[in-house]
């Protein structure tokens, strides 16, 4: 709650009582006159809200926060795994942080992932975490899979006309949705029509501020929660042994994601990340696994990219290491910690052990 | 549905369309009943039958009451049977859990165990409002105030009549049935009038009630769970600031959808009268409650109060026909002794000021009445929203020092509230005040700036988790 708040409802209310019946008037005076007084009354209170950091607060911004809050503590270099739900519970920041300082690594691993978060949306908290930080991460890891690269809307699945899908569609993000959209990143004929007419509802929902000042808090002030969400029983009851199971089923991989990659890679270093790389934590379904491998060794061949492919892991987690299909138990995500840890230290991803 | 959620803008325009396109006046009335239906199943489709049953009694007990002659005892047999039976659709689906948890408690503290399970029954919405409703269709064919509606849907259509159905303002029979025999216009004066309230309402209600009650639920009882942050961890201050937000939070919730009906109704050619008045500036509790709530304190007054015998048999009965009505009044609110408690203490109030200052508030100062008052009000908004005696304790407590009181703070701008209600009542009650400016408003230019100004104020107020509506447990 901000003073804010009580200015603009103070003129809401004015502004309601002293209406009464018009006189006549031709009717595009009244049009141009009720968008002019729509359109920059929406301006002021967008440049007002930017100006004092004003938005409808998510569990991302309460994510970031806790973020911000561990790279504040430590001055170490980070390394900053952006992803979804399947992220959230396989990244474990303490346990890969301690493993990499043992092998005589500084760096602090941070987990910024939140459930259904389109590739969009962690782009976007990515650079909320560095503004509020003042850092710039060392690495970042991004990931990779196919429900988020080939759906661009993903968040209309799940989380319509929420805060977190409004305050996501600004112009940027919009225009980007709207390329993938173009290029088919959607389901269907009628998912994709869906899919435009939500994009076209978030943007307005997003220009004309919905929700900014009534429930509108700084970010930094939304609160604390880290993105590792443990789980220690399984939700869902799922066969292990799917993880062995291989496909080698190729699907088209848009043009949409590769450019988005491509112009966030060059954004990323441009910002001074030294090293982006590529990852997708294991998940049971051998199509979706198969996507990742295809990404990393095609799109992605240049860089840095593990996908969940080698054979000891997966043996690893044929067992009681599944929260649901698509995520893992804390057991599960131990053992990927471990696997994650060899590869990283194979890979030159990270400047050299002090 | 409540009148702030996208979905009902979807559901107001579709019908307000088909009812202006419609010609026949007939059909329109049926469309009207039609969607009044629809947005009561929408709530939820079993308690339609209930409805179904309170209509159906209500007209047929009218016209039965209205072929006798008066003095018959046929006419006051059915005339007490279609009141009690009214009153008994509320008393089961509202109050039976309320009698029997207090009759399990008293025999439990006698040591008497009692061998029964109380069955607690969902409440309808709305069922105090539509009740009250159709007591008055029956009382008011009754007194003669009306002739007997032939036709069911017509009288389906007064007690169910969808703005004012879930939430009033109770509307007196003898007022909307003759709105029923008229043929409406659309006009432009119709269209803006209904604006003009709907965006004040919505103002009061999504702008500002919904905002405040996240802040203040932790506090009363809405959020608050058990093992998390009790009454006690509050400070002081907190929870004085969350009482004020409470006062702030009650009346711009009800006084907002009240204002929205009122507009609403409006766009179908309909007249709601008023339901507040700006009550938050009455110098007098006597004031008060003819600015609060205006619909059900007049029904009280007119169905209760006054064939109780007003104030017609000497101090003593109007001292009782007061408390009654107060206490029945504060019943009415919610199955709780908290809310009778509510209703005793404005009832001894009222008494109070009638002892005191009959025929003298004059020479009460304003301000010093006006403070007294508000200050009195805000003290018994704690029994009406507090969960028990013992929060009302903790909370009285803390407005006087009586309490070492916790650590826990509620944001200090709570207290911004109190400015809002100063304007309201400033701009709304102190219209010539601001006629000036009124009349600036009228100018075409100014008029749509302004509209469009108030749409994207009211867009970034909006709350994405609308609040629901306080006055709907009722």
């Amino acid at each position: 709650m901000q003073l804010s708040f009580f200015l603009v409802a103070a003129l809401a209310l004015s502004a309601a009582h002293l209406l009464r019946l018009p006189n006549r008037g031709k009717v595009w005076v009244a049009s141009v006159a009720f968008l002019v007084g729509l359109l920059m009354t929406s301006g002021l209170i967008r440049g007002l809200a930017d100006l004092n950091n004003l938005g409808r607060s998510t569990a991302f911004d309460r994510i970031v926060n806790a973020a911000v809050a561990e790279a504040k503590q430590d001055p170490a270099p980070l390394i900053v795994f952006t992803g979804a739900s399947y992220s959230r519970n396989a990244i474990d920041p303490e346990r890969l942080t301690l493993a990499l300082r043992e092998a005589g690594y500084p760096h602090r691993v941070i987990n910024l992932s939140i459930e259904a978060a389109s590739v969009l949306e962690r782009h976007q908290h990515l650079e909320q975490f560095m503004r509020l930080s003042g850092r710039v991460p060392d690495v970042v890891f991004i990931e990779t899979s196919q429900a988020f690269d080939t759906r661009v809307a993903f968040m209309f699945g799940n989380a319509k006309f929420t805060a977190r899908a409004i305050e996501q569609y600004d112009l940027r993000t919009s225009l980007h949705t709207l390329s993938g959209l173009r290029e088919g990143a959607c389901q269907g004929v009628t998912g994709c029509a869906k899919d435009l007419v939500f994009l076209g509802l978030h943007t307005g929902l997003n220009l004309f501020n919905v929700g900014r000042i009534g429930r509108g808090e700084a970010a930094e002030e939304a609160g604390l929660e880290t993105a590792w969400d443990p789980q220690y029983v399984p939700r869902a009851e799922v066969d292990p042994a799917e993880i062995e199971r291989l496909s080698v089923a190729t699907v088209p991989i848009p043009n949409w994601i590769q450019t988005y990659r491509q112009n966030l890679h060059r954004a990323l270093q441009a910002q001074g990340v030294r090293e982006v790389a590529y990852y997708q934590p294991p998940i049971l379904s051998a199509e979706m696994r198969a996507y990742a491998t295809q990404v990393c060794a095609t799109e992605l061949a240049e860089h840095v990219c593990f996908a969940p492919t080698d054979p000891g892991l997966l043996a690893q987690l044929n067992g009681p290491v599944w929260f649901d299909a698509d995520h893992l138990l804390d057991a599960g995500a131990a053992i990927y910690s471990r696997w994650l840890i060899m590869r990283l230290l194979e890979s030159d991803v990270m400047a050299a052990p002090t | 549905m409540i009148f702030t959620d996208v979905i009902f803008f979807g559901f107001l325009g579709a019908v307000l369309s088909l009812y202006w396109v419609l010609r026949g006046h007939e059909a329109r009335l049926s469309l009207l009943l039609l969607a009044s239906i629809v947005f009561y199943g929408w709530w939820d489709w079993r308690f339609l039958g209930l409805i179904g049953f309170v209509i159906l009694l209500s007209w047929a007990v009218a016209r039965f009451v209205a072929q006798r002659p008066i003095g018959d005892r046929q006419r006051r047999w059915a005339l007490i049977f279609g009141i009690t039976s009214n009153l008994t659709v509320i008393a089961v689906f509202k109050y039976f859990g309320f009698f029997a948890d207090s009759a399990q408690a008293a025999l439990l503290a006698l040591g008497i165990t009692p061998g029964w399970t109380v069955l607690h029954i969902l409440l309808p919405v709305g069922i105090s409002f539509y009740v009250f409703q159709a007591i008055s269709y029956i009382v008011d064919v009754a007194r003669g105030d009306l002739a007997p509606e032939p036709r069911l849907r017509r009288v389906a259509l007064y007690i169910a009549f969808f703005p004012q159905l879930v939430a009033g303002p109770i509307v007196r029979a003898a007022r909307f049935f003759p709105q029923m025999e008229r043929r409406k216009t659309l006009t432009g004066a119709l269209i803006f009038a209904g604006l003009r309230a709907f965006a004040l309402g919505f103002a009061y209600k999504a702008g500002i009630a919904d905002n405040l009650a996240p802040l203040i639920d932790p506090i009363y009882g809405d959020a608050r769970i058990p093992g998390d942050t009790q009454l006690a961890d509050w400070s002081n201050l907190a929870l004085i600031w969350a009482t004020l937000g409470i006062a702030g939070l009650i009346y711009f919730d009800f006084a907002g959808y009240s204002l929205m009906a009122i507009g609403v109704a409006r766009w179908f050619g309909f007249y709601i009268p008023k339901n507040f008045d700006y009550p938050c500036s009455s110098p007098a509790i006597d004031d008060f409650w003819r600015r609060w709530h205006i619909s059900l304190s007049s029904w009280l007054r007119d169905y209760l109060y006054i064939p109780l015998g007003g104030n017609r048999f000497g101090e003593t009965k109007t001292y009782r026909n007061l408390m009654a009505t107060m206490l029945l009044g504060g019943l009415w609110h919610g199955a709780a002794w908290t809310f009778v408690a509510w209703g005793a203490l404005h009832g001894f109030a009222l008494c109070l000021h009638r002892a005191l200052f009959k025929g003298r508030t004059k020479i009460v100062h304003w301000i010093f009445g006006l403070i007294c008052t508000q200050f009195f009000v805000l003290l018994t908004w704690v029994p009406f929203r507090a969960d028990n005696f013992a929060d009302v304790l903790t909370i009285w407590s803390a407005f006087f020092g009586l309490r070492a009181g916790g650590l826990e703070e509620v944001s200090l701008w709570v207290w911004c509230v109190l400015p809002l209600i100063g304007l309201d009542a400033v701009l709304g009650r102190f219209r010539a005040t601001t006629k000036h400016l009124c009349a600036q408003f009228r100018q075409p230019i100014v008029y749509w700036g302004a509209l469009g100004s108030l749409v994207a104020l009211l867009l970034a107020l909006y709350p994405l988790e609308a609040a629901p509506f306080v006055y709907f447990q009722f």
